[in-house]
């Protein structure tokens, strides 16, 4: 009795399934719901918390008969390979009982401190026994207390609160390769640890806090932050290194609070680097310029945009009227489509204008994880020393633009600007940074010397307070747009909050210099029309349309992913 | 939906006589009933209906004559205190959660104690829009917030309007004897 597509039946559904496939990846695929604690898509299967076992028969290879399977034992679907025509049943009296004494053992030494514990609204334990456990708790002896620990430099351990389910040890085995977590001890005195001494400091730690199914695991930089039903969640993009790992943004009430890695198997799986989770604090810094400067006898005054604006063209313009060059340094933090719309900025106003992708930061070497593994392994999970999210992207429309090769790299570019040589053809540069710390260097504040600068950029600097003129732009939380990552994929990001007060992202900047431009350089002439606004699904479809080698823009782009739709954790009690 | 024909009465009043057309008769008439409960009225009369807030207080008079029972008033908060004096609130977060005014604002940090692990750095209720629903009483998990029967609370600016954690506290020690709502 075999189909041509294996099935097996849960609850009563038929449900197709490749082979290989447990009987848990089945249920979850198809959506039916499942309790589960110590299963996780990218680690080993151990089984340890019994909660997802379930009555499982099977038929009889001969007869074909359906027979109780495994002598009718409760069987764990996390470890069970679906086979052709087995009949699953979680909802069977049996498999009921089972959940229910999973859910009280689990309770007796929990200390049900769900108001002041960080993970409840998001807590397993929590939603399950709503939905599988008992209202009343028949324990009536001490529950054992276990202490509170400091694993590591993000890492905060409640170890009473700990269900034991093994996925952190497992993440630290298998994942990072470097094993600081284990069990300790036996029954009710059971506990994780670290090895005395030796701290849980990979560069992947934050990853154990999302594993970790309870409260156990907390994040000391979230801790007590916020209520987690209090966040809402914008899909965005690792915005600073070149990796393209895909993240939630939780915000409230314009404050970023955290960062949660968003599944994506080809790219960054379940994981992010520690560095990509703590690495959006830039955002909120003290530094951030929230109005335009202008430079006044040397120092930069306080200006506003329409102003400003017009200083900068008019000085641009100068520059080509008396036989100069334009330069623009597009950073690769910006977005792609900002880097066109700029790009297009310093070409009307010279059609020859020197393109540069501006400096790339590297750390170290890049890093596979676990040790050892080879990159294509679907397991394995890389770290890029590149810590810049867009310079393939942004190099990629200077390109289409500016004709192949045209564009130069960050040393080129200082050539170009006179470096060395103290002679440069160049006599005015619209410098463009977003970077999360300070980027310039000596060189770079040297060769910007003597010449007209527009500095577009997030933070203050040195640069900032050389330029001509500087905007104040918008990081990427506040902005929507795509990166281009080390293996070539182009992702978009969504905006998550409103821009700080005073900042406009770079392309809206762009879009308001291009109006300028088209009227004249002046406002006055501008009349009744208004700059367009900045919106990176219009620019997409625009630059694929204008730009034949931009057609990626409009077939390749990688969106996130729609959102599951949510379920009510409760099913309606009649009262 | 048009009325039934059943259900229409015409009136048709007859016309004005000389007299009534002037209408100063009917005016003075009218002026003849307020002037007597101007009169009457005065100084406490008998037909006076004013309160003499602050000595007289409603709780105090009969329900009939207008009094009410102050035993279930919702009025001011309270954040309460354990047995050693320190707040009780764990900065658990349900009550501005359930607030429908959304009036309670709360920074949690970790509790100074051993035995506590949060407790609200900051913790400010803005009386002015507050509805006095009493939800957030209901939420706490700890009994930490309450409010009591105190109704007479003034502020001269609308600072002054919003009770921070002090002042809550205060006012559990002021009514630390009477029974919460
Ligand atoms: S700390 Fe969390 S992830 Fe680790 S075993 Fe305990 S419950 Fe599981
Ligand atoms: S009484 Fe109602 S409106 Fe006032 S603080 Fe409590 S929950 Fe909010
Ligand atoms: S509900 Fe009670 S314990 Fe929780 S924050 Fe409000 S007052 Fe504090
Ligand atoms: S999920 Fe199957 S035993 Fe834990």
């Amino acid at each position: 009795m075999s189909s041509p597509t294996p099935t097996i039946t849960i609850n009563g559904v038929r449900r197709p399934f490749s082979p290989g496939q447990t009987i848990l990846q089945v249920a979850n695929a198809a959506g039916v719901e499942v309790p589960q604690y110590c299963y996780h898509d990218g680690l080993s299967v151990v089984a340890s918390c019994r909660i997802c076992l379930c009555e499982v028969w099977s038929p009889n290879p001969r007869t074909g008969a359906l027979e109780p399977f495994m002598g009718g034992k409760l069987v764990p679907s996390c470890q069970q390979t679906a086979s052709d025509g087995m009949v699953v049943h979680t909802d069977s009296p049996k498999a009921v009982a089972n959940q229910k004494a999973v859910m009280e053992y689990l309770l007796i030494n929990h200390p049900l401190d769900c108001p002041v514990c960080d993970q409840s609204g998001e807590c397993f334990l929590q939603d399950y026994s709503y939905q599988y456990g008992r209202g009343v708790s028949r324990f009536q002896e001490e529950k054992v207390k276990q202490p509170k620990k400091d694993l590591g430099n993000h890492v905060l351990l409640y170890s009473d609160r700990c269900i034991m389910c093994t996925r952190c040890v497992r993440f630290t085995r298998e994942v990072t390769g470097t094993g600081e977590l284990m069990v300790m001890g036996r029954g009710n005195k059971e506990e994780i640890d670290v090895f005395p001494g030796i701290p849980i400091n990979n560069e992947l730690s934050g990853n154990v806090i999302d594993l970790c199914p309870v409260g156990a695991l907390l994040d000391k930089d979230f801790l007590f932050q916020q209520r987690v039903w209090y966040l809402k969640e914008t899909p965005s993009i690792d915005p600073i290194t070149a990796s393209g790992d895909n993240i939630w943004i939780h915000h409230n009430e314009g404050k970023i609070h955290r960062v949660k890695p968003r599944e994506n198997p080809r790219v960054n799986k379940w994981w992010i680097t520690d560095e990509v989770r703590y690495g959006w604090k830039f955002v909120h810094s003290a530094d951030r310029l929230g109005a335009p400067a202008r430079k006044q006898y040397g120092y930069p005054a306080q200006s506003d945009f329409p102003r400003a604006y017009e200083i900068a063209v008019a000085g641009l313009r100068r520059a080509v009227e008396d036989g100069g060059r334009v330069a623009l340094l597009a950073s690769p933090m910006i977005a792609c489509e900002e880097a066109y719309l700029l790009a297009q900025v310093v070409r009307e106003i010279d059609r020859e204008a020197v393109l540069a992708v501006g400096p790339v930061p590297v750390k170290g070497s890049d890093r596979v994880y676990p040790p050892g593994a080879s990159e294509d392994d679907p397991r394995a999970f890389k770290v890029h020393a590149e810590k810049a999210p867009n310079a393939r992207g942004v190099r990629r429309v200077l390109e289409a633009l500016a004709g192949p090769g045209q564009v130069l790299d960050f040393e080129a570019f200082l050539r170009a600007m006179g470096k060395g040589t103290g002679s440069s053809g160049v006599r005015a540069a619209l410098v463009t940074g977003n970077y999360p710390s300070a980027w310039t260097t000596p060189e770079l504040l040297g060769c910007l010397g003597g010449k007209f600068i527009v500095a577009i950029d997030t933070l203050a600097g040195p640069h900032v307070d050389a330029a001509d003129i500087s905007l104040p732009a918008a990081t990427f939380a506040e902005k929507s747009g795509t990166f281009e990552n080390a293996r070539g994929m182009i992702q978009s990001f969504e905006r998550a909050l409103t821009a700080f007060e005073g900042a406009r992202p770079e392309g809206q900047i762009a879009f308001d210099l291009l109006h300028l431009i088209a009227c004249g350089g002046e406002y006055e002439r501008a009349g009744a029309t208004r700059p367009e606004v900045y919106d990176a699904a219009d620019i997409r479809s625009r630059m694929a349309a204008e730009h034949e080698t931009l057609g990626v823009f409009a077939s390749a782009v990688g969106h996130p992913a729609p959102r599951p739709q949510a379920r009510p954790d409760m099913r309606l009690v009649e009262i | 939906m048009a009325i039934p024909a059943n259900q229409i009465t015409n009136v048709n009043p007859s016309p004005l006589n000389r007299l009534e057309s002037a209408y100063l008769p009917e005016i003075f008439k009218g002026f003849g009933t307020t002037m007597r409960h101007f009169f009457t009225s005065f100084g406490q009369g008998p037909t006076s209906r004013t309160m003499q807030y602050p000595e007289e207080r409603r709780e105090n008079l009969p329900v009939e004559e207008g009094g009410i029972n102050a035993s279930n008033f919702r009025g001011v908060h309270r954040l309460n205190r354990d047995e050693d004096g320190r707040v009780r609130c764990v900065a658990c977060m349900m009550c501005p959660t359930i607030c429908p005014a959304r009036c309670i604002h709360i920074e949690a940090a970790e509790a100074p104690w051993d035995d506590r692990e949060k407790y609200p750095k900051k913790f400010e209720i803005d009386e002015l829009r507050c509805i006095f629903c009493g939800m957030c009483e209901e939420a706490c998990p700890v009994d930490a917030i309450e409010l009591t029967t105190e109704y007479d609370i003034v502020g001269l600016s609308r600072q002054e309007m919003v009770f921070d954690k002090e002042k809550l506290l205060h006012i559990h020690d002021l009514t630390i004897g009477k029974k919460p709502m």
